[in-house]
């Protein structure tokens, strides 16, 4: 139980983090975490990231279609003929190996995450095309004005069948232009459209989630349009605009809180 | 045993799409079908991992095909968000990709495949020393790529 003897090393901790550990180490260790609150949040960190890895890959952890083929797909032999009868053998027992007796038939592979990850990607670039091609619109830059913002929320909830909100940033110096119906990502979303007092504008895209998820604020930037987004359930927001960062990432804050308390 | 979904797992593990993974299995799975002297009757699991694993070091085979699609670089900020989040899992997963081989193949051995530091030593060719240095510069890279990379964590209402 005491400090003496062995160091601590940062092998050590990762042993700890891993569960791998040997059983004589264990109390040397914990006494050294007991003080060590920085060391006992690192290995916290990677148990974290162990979890959520080995999350990431479980699922391939299956067989598919097509795995027959994979076994058959042999190259020609290259070596003399006395030794292949042995070879032969040893290869067929690899394929059992490998291929296992019975295929888990309906266990394959789930369909890929990907496309929803570059879908959420995209929502970066239609949130700046959007505010590129109606931001700079001086005389239609809406659909429908401020002045019926009821009328304007209440259709845009209906067409996203979602209960919507014009949030108020007034706050953080702008005041609603208007919006109008866009599509996202093929099908209806929102384009609300603020302005400051000298006019700078920005525009925030609310688009309907192919798949229930909550993220972090997510920023993407196109030249000097920049883009805060994030899903919250049912819907996807981005906040687009050509003003300085921090005052976007405050109105993508506010605008969050506000969504969220609809 | 049906090695053949540990296999897939892994080479998923190794690689930055599903594509490049199925590439790598099936590359993996024609060397060991048709490696000659490779396997002595015994272990194969840690000869189908040894084999797997050389392939995707030496082959550095069409280098990350995914390499720098991602969005521009923002400041850094620092993400303490939780895990369960699918954007999270995609960063780790860009972090993962930009580890080097070395790296990404001895922390997958580790966490993802359940193998003993020792027997990853044993895979990897490798002496226990080095695997542990590995590990420990791998999560070091990992940390280093996730803070650079420009999530902003959400803040919920108090």
């Amino acid at each position: 139980m005491s400090d003496t003897g062995k160091p601590m090393t940062e092998q050590d901790l990762h042993a700890y983090a891993d569960g791998q550990l040997p059983a004589d180490d264990m109390a040397r260790v914990e006494t050294w975490l007991a003080s060590h609150p920085d060391d006992v949040a690192r290995i916290r960190e990677w148990q974290q990231q162990n979890r959520t890895i080995q999350a990431i890959f479980a699922p391939y952890r299956t067989n598919r279609p097509g795995d027959e083929d994979l076994l058959k797909t042999q190259p020609a032999p290259e070596t003399a003929a006395p030794h292949r009868w042995r070879l032969r053998g040893l290869q067929t027992a690899a394929a059992v190996a490998l291929f296992g007796l019975g295929i888990a038939v309906g266990h394959y592979l789930p369909a890929s995450l990907a496309p929803a990850i570059e879908a959420r990607a995209a929502l970066g670039d239609e949130a700046s095309s959007a505010f590129l091609i109606y931001a700079s619109e001086v005389r239609h830059p809406v659909e429908v004005r401020a002045d019926e913002k009821d009328h304007l929320v209440k259709w845009l909830s209906k067409r996203l069948g979602q209960k919507l909100a014009a949030p108020d940033l007034s706050a953080r110096g702008f005041s609603l232009v208007g919006g109008r119906l866009v599509p996202v990502n093929g099908r209806a979303g929102a384009l609300l459209m603020y302005e400051d007092a000298a006019g700078k504008r920005l525009t925030m895209l609310v688009g309907q989630s192919a798949a229930d998820a909550v993220t972090s604020f997510r920023f993407a930037a196109q030249g000097p349009v920049e883009t805060f987004y994030w899903i919250d359930e049912k819907l996807s927001y981005a906040v687009t605009g050509e003003i300085p960062r921090d005052v976007l990432r405050g109105v993508a804050e506010d605008s969050y809180q506000q969504f969220q308390s609809l | 045993m049906a090695l053949l979904p540990d296999l897939r797992r892994y080479a998923r593990s190794l690689s930055a799409s599903d594509a490049d993974g199925e590439d790598l299995l099936q590359d993996g799975v024609e060397r060991l079908l048709s490696a000659r002297s490779g396997w002595s009757g015994a272990n194969f699991r840690a000869w189908a991992m040894t084999t797997m694993t050389n392939l995707y070091r030496n082959g550095t085979r069409r280098q990350r095909r995914f390499a720098s699609t991602e969005l521009d670089e923002a400041s850094a900020l620092p993400d303490p968000s939780p895990a369960g989040d699918p954007l999270e899992r995609a960063r780790l997963q860009r972090a993962l990709d930009r580890l080097s081989p070395e790296f990404r193949a001895t922390l997958m051995l580790v966490v993802v495949e359940g193998h003993s530091y020792a027997e990853v030593a044993a895979i990897t060719q490798a002496p226990l020393g080095t695997v542990m240095s590995l590990l420990s510069r791998a999560r070091a890279e990992v940390a280093r790529h996730l803070a650079e990379d420009n999530i902003v964590p959400l803040r919920r209402s108090e």
